[in-house]
């Protein structure tokens, strides 16, 4: 039998690789997909139990996924087990890298949150001075988020904000806030503080993904082949061309190598898995930042009111519920004068408990504070911007192998007096302002979660104009190999405070349709 | 082919069987060594009827044995007065959830093992010292004495505090109001449990995702 033969070799199924599926095969393009995990059928691979039906009752097996707080004994299962695909980090230096291999990859369960990147985060040398530019700006990625939000239903409230660029919402309708919100947003303007609503993806019966949203359409175009279990290894390289040909991959059960043959590889396996597949392979680092400016969002600040008149279930029809959203409001001008430069969200919902954690007590007393309190509370989080550091990075570690014997990746990620700082302010912001609004402030904390947390990491591979400080050029394309394309969130050059999803599929759209573009006339 | 298709197609298969079923099946023909398991019709599983089993805690209890007898009493101290029963809601004693923790910590890693240890022999060396009793032996308000001072506000569930003896109480409390809530006799008593609509671990029921294709390793 003569083995089938495509253009292109994608490595990945999630939101990234998903997209360049659909966009390159809906051009005729043929593509293979290879994904590391299995394909999870939803009806035999879950069923509803109960806490006292697990194993642990509900507390999960001690010590098995120590990095990932999302974790718990119902959903186990669906991360990517650390024991049998670890990495490393200094002990003092936590680092949480949350992965699933599953068909679809982390599109199954992310939380659809859904933001478009301003010029403050793509243009930030020139708007605040701070950071490194993008080689494209807003306005050059405006029309591919615009497709992206209509594919994933995207919803929000238009504002005409320069932060907070509006989308191409499915649906701007939202019921009219409770007196609380209306109490919050009232302090928040007063302060100058804008406020405005969740942006969110609806997808379609509730799932957002790369499964039920990409995949189907290039499966349609007959175009696509997918092979599961595919753990990829190594990219390979023509001696002749020194242009990328092909990978390695070993099957996930049987360990068995294989090797596939492809003119163009578009690497979609995640920020961080992309990174250690490039540098594993010994590729596209003649710029040695490969691995460097690793950056996500902190998460963790939070401050807990409760309003008086809402507690011991007293609370008046209307006063509770609903939430309010502020996209970053500090240093938006040169002449906000703070302690640390960019920014932070601020996300406010009304009508929770209190948590026991807040009170020193124990038996009865503690359990009427918590009726007494529940469903009066206002709590504030954030997410806040990091700043890419060169010495945030990622390396091979050839000591430590994944149960398939290829290196891990290590992982240096540390926090500076700039977050610190930042984090300081975003907890007496929101504590200022549930004062304002006469509420009873129950806990404030400028904690963070370790670097990794957000599950938003990206920056490995930045994209840049001088091959010399940047891996991959405007088009996501290998500054060293034109025929080789970072999809995933490696590409990013700032992290900003938004969540990153829209903006990484919108940059798989317009890399997949360039270099479908360059593919037919030829160039690749 | 994907299994799932290929199963159904199986199912669905010809009266003639196709080149590779056939092949199939030659292999699979019962061995003539004694002891060998009978060829199996794929068809099969379906028509037997899934049979009642019974779920392990209504018919035994959890065999501690990795607290010592002193440490275990003190252990269940704490259980009866950090969580009693309130509003008809079974607490931690009934709930079986020093048992229960005494299995939890026998697997955890060493260093919770050692915050267990000496937590529960340092309350049984205060009520020692201050009342010449153990901790299991001391009244509500010698209890109170001890553990008060021991309990703190804390505003960042995982920032446990510095001092070994108040993050042992930090732990023990939040593990046993786990354990309480996620027992089967607070589930048989009704829904409302411990206040908090957001509850990190997912109490009472939830969608479980069985291992999905999970690689045997021999
Ligand atoms: C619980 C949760 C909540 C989230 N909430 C939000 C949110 O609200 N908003 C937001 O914007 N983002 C959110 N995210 C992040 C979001 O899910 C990711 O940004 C996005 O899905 C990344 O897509 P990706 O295609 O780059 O990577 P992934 O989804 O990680 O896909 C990578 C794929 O590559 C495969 N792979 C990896 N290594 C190999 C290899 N060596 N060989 C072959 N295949 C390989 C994996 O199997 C996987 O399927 C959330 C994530 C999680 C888990």
């Amino acid at each position: 039998m003569a083995i089938k033969q495509h253009d292109v070799l994608i490595v990945g199924s999630g939101h990234s690789g998903g997209m360049a599926a659909k966009i390159l095969t809906e051009k005729g393009i043929s593509c293979l997909m290879l994904n590391a995990g299995p394909e999870a059928d939803l009806q035999r691979d879950r069923t509803m139990k109960s806490a006292h039906e697990l194993p642990y009752r509900g507390f999960g097996q001690p010590g098995r996924l120590p990095h990932v707080f999302q974790a718990n004994e119902f959903n186990a299962n669906q991360w990517v087990d650390e024991k049998e695909n670890p990495y490393t980090h200094p002990p003092e230096a936590p680092y949480n890298w949350v992965r699933v291999r599953l068909l679809g990859g982390r599109s199954l369960f992310w939380a659809r949150q859904s933001f478009r990147l301003s010029d403050y985060e793509f243009k930030p040398a020139e708007i605040d001075g701070t950071g490194d530019n993008w080689p494209i700006s807003l306005a050059d990625l405006a029309p591919y988020y615009s497709r992206v939000e209509q594919i994933f239903r995207v919803s929000g409230r238009k504002e005409g904000w320069p932060q907070f660029p509006d989308g191409d919402f499915t649906d701007s309708s939202f019921p009219p806030d409770t007196e609380s919100i209306k109490r919050f947003t009232e302090v928040a303007t007063k302060k100058g503080i804008r406020v405005s609503k969740w942006r969110f993806a609806q997808g379609r019966d509730g799932l957002a993904s790369s499964i039920n949203l990409l995949l189907p359409d290039a499966l349609a175009t007959g175009k696509l082949d997918i092979v599961e279990n595919a753990i990829v290894r190594e990219i390979t390289v023509d001696k002749n061309t020194g242009l990328a040909n092909g990978a390695y991959f070993l099957d996930r059960h049987s360990g068995r190598e294989m090797h596939v043959k492809a003119r163009v590889i578009v690497l979609a396996a995640g920020c961080l898995e992309t990174t250690r597949l490039l540098l594993n392979s010994g590729i596209c680092n003649s710029s040695g930042v490969m691995g460097h400016y690793l950056v996500d969002q902190m998460y963790g600040v939070s401050v807990v009111a409760s309003i008086p008149e809402a507690r011991d279930g007293k609370a008046p029809e209307n006063l509770m519920g609903g939430s309010a959203f502020m996209p970053r409001f500090r240093n938006l001008s040169k002449k906000d004068k703070r302690d640390f430069i960019k920014g932070y969200c601020l996300h406010v919902s009304s009508g929770g408990d209190a948590s026991q954690h807040f009170f020193p007590l124990y038996g009865e007393e503690l359990q009427s504070k918590l009726d007494s309190y529940a469903g009066s509370c206002v709590s504030a989080g954030i997410f806040g911007e990091r700043v890419p550091r060169y010495e945030n990075h990622v390396r091979i570690n050839k000591d430590v192998k994944d149960a398939w014997g290829i290196p891990v990746l290590h992982i240096e990620a540390r926090d500076s007096e700039n977050e610190l700082n930042l984090r300081r302010d975003a907890a007496n912001t929101a504590e200022e302002l549930f004062h304002d609004a006469g509420w009873e402030v129950i806990c404030k904390t400028d904690q963070v979660n370790p670097p990794g947390y957000s599950i938003h990491e990206v920056g490995t591979c930045r994209m840049g104009d001088n091959p010399k400080t940047s891996v991959l050029n405007k088009w996501s394309q290998a500054h060293d190999m034109k025929n080789l394309v970072v999809v995933d969130g490696a590409s990013f050059v700032t992290a900003g405070w938004q969540n990153p999803t829209m903006t990484i599929l919108s940059l798989s759209m317009r890399a997949s349709e360039h270099l479908g573009d360059e593919m037919r006339q030829g160039s690749v | 082919m994907k299994r799932r298709k290929f199963v159904q197609n199986l199912l669905a298969a010809p009266a003639v069987a196709p080149l590779a079923a056939q092949t199939q099946t030659q292999q699979q023909r019962p061995s003539t060594q004694p002891n060998t398991p009978a060829r199996q019709d794929p068809r099969q599983p379906h028509e037997i009827a899934q049979l009642a089993v019974t779920e392990v805690d209504l018919v035994s209890a959890t065999h501690p044995y990795f607290f010592t007898a002193d440490q275990f009493s003190a252990l269940q101290k704490l259980a009866a007065v950090l969580v009693p029963p309130l509003k008809g809601k079974p607490g931690a004693i009934d709930a079986h959830a020093p048992e229960f923790l005494d299995f939890l910590i026998s697997v955890s890693p060493e260093e919770r093992q050692s915050l267990y240890r000496n937590g529960l022999e340092g309350l049984n060396r205060a009520a020692q010292d201050q009342f010449h009793t153990n901790f299991h032996g001391l009244e509500a308000k010698q209890v109170d004495t001890i553990i008060r001072p021991l309990l703190i506000a804390r505003y960042w569930p995982q920032d446990m505090p510095d001092d070994p003896m108040k993050h042992f109480m930090a732990q023990v409390h939040d593990d046993l109001r786990t354990a309480t809530a996620n027992s089967r006799e607070w589930a048989e008593n009704g829904p409302a449990p411990f206040t908090g609509r957001r509850r990190r671990f997912n109490r009472g029921r939830g969608m479980y995702w069985r291992p999905v294709d999970p690689v045997v390793r021999g």
